[in-house]
């Protein structure tokens, strides 16, 4: 297994699961992030991690879960880090706290369609710009389900967190979505 | 019964019990609202399943190149201004060791009286007693030193 000839200090097997993972962890930080420089530098800096700790990944878990663990504490880590900076040059920018406490019951089902009037490329975008506006877990939620196509249950072994929580981070994540799509 | 808003994502995606899963399809029948927003839940997870805009590409080959630059540096010995070890208590160890030495290891020589490297050894103790920067010498593992430090300590006690 990779990970173990990486935790005995394998150079070869270190960098397969560089070549493996690089583009995935830049991609994942990016999405949580919003920031080419920050994702570069904490998706490096999550390899780092793992040539230091591999003998730690008792591999009860998948190997993917334990390094997007990893990667997503380390993009967390490094939001807190910033939120700051960021508040002193962003005024009206994304939500940053806690996000969006919308429930279904208090969001009016929109009329028609939410996604009608909207070419499918647009919608993409704008979708996609409507989720740098969620929370970063609830961001990194829905991009650990819906791009590296992660079970709830795996979500969770991610985020640290129950598998109650990751259903709540997505109901509100999409309730948020679904909310601001109804409104263009 | 409340809504089961929470579920409805596992729900829409299939993780969920088959006694959970009833009881959601049964409240979505009659739930003219909750069927509303499972339905637009449903198109948004198809949306957002499609590839998302790429993000901005970094220059792949310098990234490799500086993530070995960032492991080299990470893993080079510490320079030796940089190393935890406060220089002075180094310093004090050293002399300690090379008088242990002295009277160990060079048996031919005249040993002085004990009490001279005790009195030494006994000069460095608020030092020494600095358990975690001690235990980090390893140097100290194989000696006897800290069997003396305990008979000094109790003495100084």
């Amino acid at each position: 297994m990779l990970c173990q000839r990486a935790a005995a200090r394998d150079e070869q097997a270190f960098e397969l699961l560089v070549a493996r993972y690089y583009q995935r962890a830049y991609r994942l930080a990016w999405s949580i992030l919003r920031d080419a420089e920050e994702a570069r530098d904490v998706s490096q800096e999550a390899f780092i991690r793992l040539h230091e700790t591999a003998g730690s990944f008792a591999g009860r878990a998948r190997f993917s879960t334990w390094f997007y663990r990893v990667l997503v504490n380390l993009c967390l880590d490094r939001r807190r880090k910033l939120r700051w900076w960021r508040r002193l040059v962003v005024t009206d920018g994304p939500d940053d706290g806690d996000g969006p406490r919308e429930t279904l019951d208090r969001v009016p089902a929109p009329a028609g369609d939410p996604l009608d009037g909207l070419e499918r490329e647009q919608a993409v975008k704008r979708l996609w710009a409507a989720v740098d506006g969620l929370s970063p877990q609830q961001r990194a939620a829905v991009v650990l389900l819906v791009q590296e196509e992660l079970p709830t249950s795996e979500v969770a072994a991610v985020l640290g967190c129950s598998e109650t929580t990751v259903r709540v981070h997505l109901h509100r994540a999409l309730a948020a979505l679904r909310k601001r799509v109804a409104k263009e | 019964m409340g809504h089961p808003t929470a579920e409805l994502i596992a729900y829409l995606r299939e993780e969920l019990s088959a006694p959970d899963r009833e009881r959601v399809a049964g409240h979505l029948a009659a739930c003219t609202s909750c069927r509303a927003a499972c339905e637009d839940f449903r198109r948004l997870l198809d949306v957002l399943r499609a590839p998302a805009p790429a993000p901005p590409a970094p220059a792949w080959g310098p990234y490799r190149a500086e993530l070995r630059e960032r492991l080299a540096a990470r893993t080079a010995p510490a320079r030796w201004w940089r190393r935890p070890v406060p220089l002075a208590l180094s310093a004090a160890l050293a002399g300690a060791l090379a008088a242990l030495a002295w009277m160990v290891v060079l048996p031919e020589r005249p040993r002085p009286d004990a009490t001279v490297f005790e009195e030494s050894l006994r000069g460095h103790l608020d030092l020494i007693r600095q358990r975690p920067v001690v235990e980090r010498l390893d140097l100290l593992e194989d000696l006897d030193v800290i069997t003396q430090l305990d008979r000094l300590a109790a003495q100084d006690g």
